[in-house]
């Protein structure tokens, strides 16, 4: 653990920018890694400016070479549903395709530095997933996606302006929020290339990333608290770690380090292989049908949850490759930036190409202020929700705060104890009158009024005591965490983390072998050749051969992956459910019989045994 | 009253019995299966007198004397895996789910392109349903407690 005080500290009125750079991450790339954190300018000034209408065509509103900062910000009146984006790499034809994915390759022969994915993401998942990855490969031929040539075009380009402004960008915002004084990080990619570069998800021109620090005041000094970095669909409390979580933020010279994902640029506190998992965008009647069946599976059958229609990919943070951060050849150049600053206000466009996908993966994000539908960002304006910490005081003034809690409770406490007895009085007196009416039917009014002032005054009695019992078990639990507190006791800096990111187990990763890794690759293929050669040969048997067939499959895939007895477990159970409907269709008046038998004995052995006594 | 024993032995759930009995029924049904064709070609009363093979194929008395070899084979098998499983041993919990669920496989294709034993069906039916009953599956160390999951 480390206290406050072995923690870097800033004066509370040090500058911004020099408040930057004085808590500044380290990020470590992974070996392979084709972009890195540049500056907008070029990137704006070697792009076009487009503008999507709501009726399908896109129109040119400022040519190559004539794009400026000053054009990105120039307002343009637009129509409802329509989209304003920045393209980087123009439409390229099939020779230029063929000569950029050329040069691509000379480039990274001439950099000498390459990916090796390992153990391929395919093998870390069933055979279920894998169908299903399949399908989720042929849904680009339907969604609008980036092809591989544009991303090695963003790479060609972003080497040739590199090579011109080799400094590493970060764009820094300070802002302070309810007694923190927060620090962002934004990083700006040419492109994101994900999928083509690393087996991933998506690709997208431009890519903005975010590191955010927390800071609190003590003594005239800003210590640093939590840290959040952005990643994938994390959210909330799951984003933040404490500064002396030592199991997760590491920590070089007092600056924290980040891992970020190969292409993905996606950040992490620890290196690694990140299994990222992709919900399919199934239609609501069929997710509905699928969150039934989960339920039976898991509640009515007790079987540990089968997720079929995740498709995992690996987000590789190894943190081998390029390290950028203070103490290091590459070093940052820090650029302050906030609200009044033109690009990051005025433009809420895409920064790269609207690639018109509709689960928006493929499309590029817009700025740091903004989504991509021009709406305010969360983690811009409230950058304390953004990481759950909206509900969380600075250290100095838990204490104080709590010790108020506390008077407040006491003080109520008090006030109850008081108030109560002289209710519960009065409801008594009222309950004697209420007594002393029946019998006499002259007062038979006054006595309804009465019962109605009676129930009243017994609700607020009654709701007085459970207050005073509920801010008795209150008070105790806040007073043994003030004491925790008064004695200087940390609590569990991971308490707050529900799902927290795990890195996969490399010494898991021994199981898989090669086997197992060539099964993964061609076992899809291999199916389809099978489902070919029997609709061919034996078309009979399709179905049933089928069944064989994927049971066969799906047992070998177990082998090979370790997962034997899960699967066949998993599998028995189907067909057993499957048996069940068919004897249930033939039998279902013996089974009904059987079932009416079976409940009728029971009911007269249980009632007999009552009149038995 | 004298309070009620309570020791932390491992005990067998209802549905280990279950399944022990769904086991000897199979059993039954199999010796039934080893003896049929035999008491069909009179081979308790005659022995073996006609040839097993023409050329590369069987006789129907050979098919018949090999089909009871192989339901022998399984019924001592099934005597093997009662054994293991009545002493709580995981492999048997194993090889009676692999087995029950290829035994289902065979069933189901029977029921689409044959004649199906709907009483070999109905009992690796329970079988599979007792085999995946959560404290069936602690007892044999298939599942552990507090993680939830299978091996």
């Amino acid at each position: 653990m480390v206290p406050a005080s072995d923690r870097p500290t800033a004066p509370a009125g040090t500058p911004d920018l020099e408040l930057l750079r004085k808590f500044e991450p380290v990020v470590y790339y992974t070996k392979g890694e084709q972009v890195y954190p540049a500056a907008v300018e070029h990137y704006v000034e070697d792009s076009t400016l487009w503008k999507h209408h709501p009726d399908g065509h896109d129109e040119l509103l400022v040519k190559h070479g004539q794009m400026t900062m000053e054009k990105l910000i120039e307002p343009h009146p637009a129509a409802f549903g329509s989209v304003r984006y920045l393209r980087f790499i123009e439409a390229l034809n099939l020779t230029e395709a063929a000569r950029v994915l050329a040069d691509q390759a000379a480039l990274r022969r001439q950099i000498g530095e390459y990916f090796r994915p390992g153990i391929g993401r395919l093998a870390r998942g069933g055979f279920l997933p894998r169908l299903v990855d399949g399908l989720f490969s042929l849904s680009f031929l339907l969604r609008g996606h980036l092809p591989a040539a544009d991303m090695a075009a963003a790479e060609l380009d972003y080497n040739a302006i590199r090579e011109e402004h080799p400094e590493y960008i970060y764009y820094g915002r300070v802002t302070r929020q309810a007694g923190w004084t927060v620090l962002q990080y934004w990083f700006f990619y040419y492109s994101n290339p994900w999928r083509s570069g690393f087996h991933g998800v998506n690709d997208h021109e431009s890519d903005w990333e975010m590191v955010t620090l927390y800071l609190y005041e003590d003594a005239g000094q800003l210590v640093p608290e939590w840290a959040a970095y952005a990643s994938h669909d994390f959210k909330g409390d799951d984003l933040r770690r404490r500064w002396d979580d030592r199991s997760d933020l590491m920590i070089e010279n007092g600056h924290p380090v980040v891992h970020a994902g190969a292409g993905s640029h996606s950040s992490y506190f620890r290196r690694g292989e990140y299994q990222a998992e992709v919900n399919l965008p199934l239609p609501g009647w069929l997710a509905g049908i699928l969150q039934s069946w989960s339920k039976f599976w898991t509640e009515t059958l007790g079987q540990p949850p089968v997720q079929a229609f995740h498709v995992p990919f690996v987000d590789y943070a190894r943190g081998d490759g390029l390290r950028i951060g203070p103490d290091g050849p590459q070093a940052w150049s820090p650029v302050l930036v906030d609200e009044s600053t033109p690009w990051v206000s005025q433009f809420r466009g895409l920064w790269g190409l609207f690639a018109r996908d509709p689960i928006s993966g493929e499309n590029a994000p817009a700025g740091p202020m903004y989504n991509r539908d021009g709406s305010p960002r969360g983690s811009w304006y409230d950058p304390l929700g953004f990481a759950g910490l909206d509900k969380v005081p600075p250290p100095p003034q838990a204490l104080p705060m709590l010790e108020q809690d506390c008077r407040d409770i006491v003080r109520r406490q008090a006030e109850l104890e008081r108030l109560t007895p002289q209710k519960a009085a009065v409801l008594q007196s009222l309950g004697i009158q209420a007594k002393g009416m029946e019998g006499n039917p002259h007062l038979a009014k006054q006595h309804a009024a009465l019962e109605k002032e009676i129930g009243t005054l017994s609700n607020e009695v009654r709701g007085l005591r459970r207050e005073s019992s509920e801010n008795t078990a209150l008070l105790q639990g806040l007073t043994r965490w003030l004491e925790r507190m008064q004695a200087g006791l940390v609590d569990d800096p991971r308490a707050h983390i529900h799902n927290p990111a795990v890195p996969d187990d490399p010494t898991q990763a021994l199981r898989f072998d090669r086997a197992a890794e060539t099964w993964a690759a061609v076992s899809l293929s291999l199916l389809l050749f099978v489902v070919a050669g029997l609709i061919f040969f034996a078309p009979h048997y399709l179905w049933a051969g089928l069944a064989v067939i994927l049971t066969l499959f799906i047992t070998v895939d177990s082998i090979l992956r370790g997962a034997f007895v899960q699967t066949i477990g998993r599998l028995t159970l189907i067909l057993a459910m499957l048996a069940s409907l068919i004897l249930f269709i033939h039998f279902w008046k013996w089974i009904i019989l059987a079932a009416l038998l079976v409940m009728g004995i029971s009911l007269m052995v249980q009632r007999l045994r009552e009149l038995a006594g | 009253m004298p309070r009620r024993n309570k020791s932390n032995k491992k005990k067998r759930p209802i549905a280990v019995s279950v399944i022990a009995v769904a086991i000897v029924v199979l059993f039954l049904l199999r010796l039934y299966q080893v003896y049929e064709p035999l008491i069909r070609q009179n081979v308790f009363r005659q022995g073996v007198t006609g040839a097993l093979f023409t050329g590369w194929s069987l006789t129907a008395l050979g098919r018949d004397l090999l089909s009871s070899v192989i339901y022998l084979l399984l019924s001592l098998a099934g005597v093997f895996v009662l054994v293991g499983f009545l002493r709580l041993r995981t492999w048997s919990w194993v090889l009676l789910m692999a087995w029950t669920g290829l035994s289902l496989v065979i069933s189901l294709v029977d029921y689409f392109y044959s004649q199906p034993n709907y009483a070999v069906m109905a009992s690796n039916v329970i079988i599979a349903f007792a085999l995946n009953i959560p404290d069936v599956q602690r007892v044999f160390g298939i599942r552990r407690d507090g993680d939830g999951s299978s091996l």
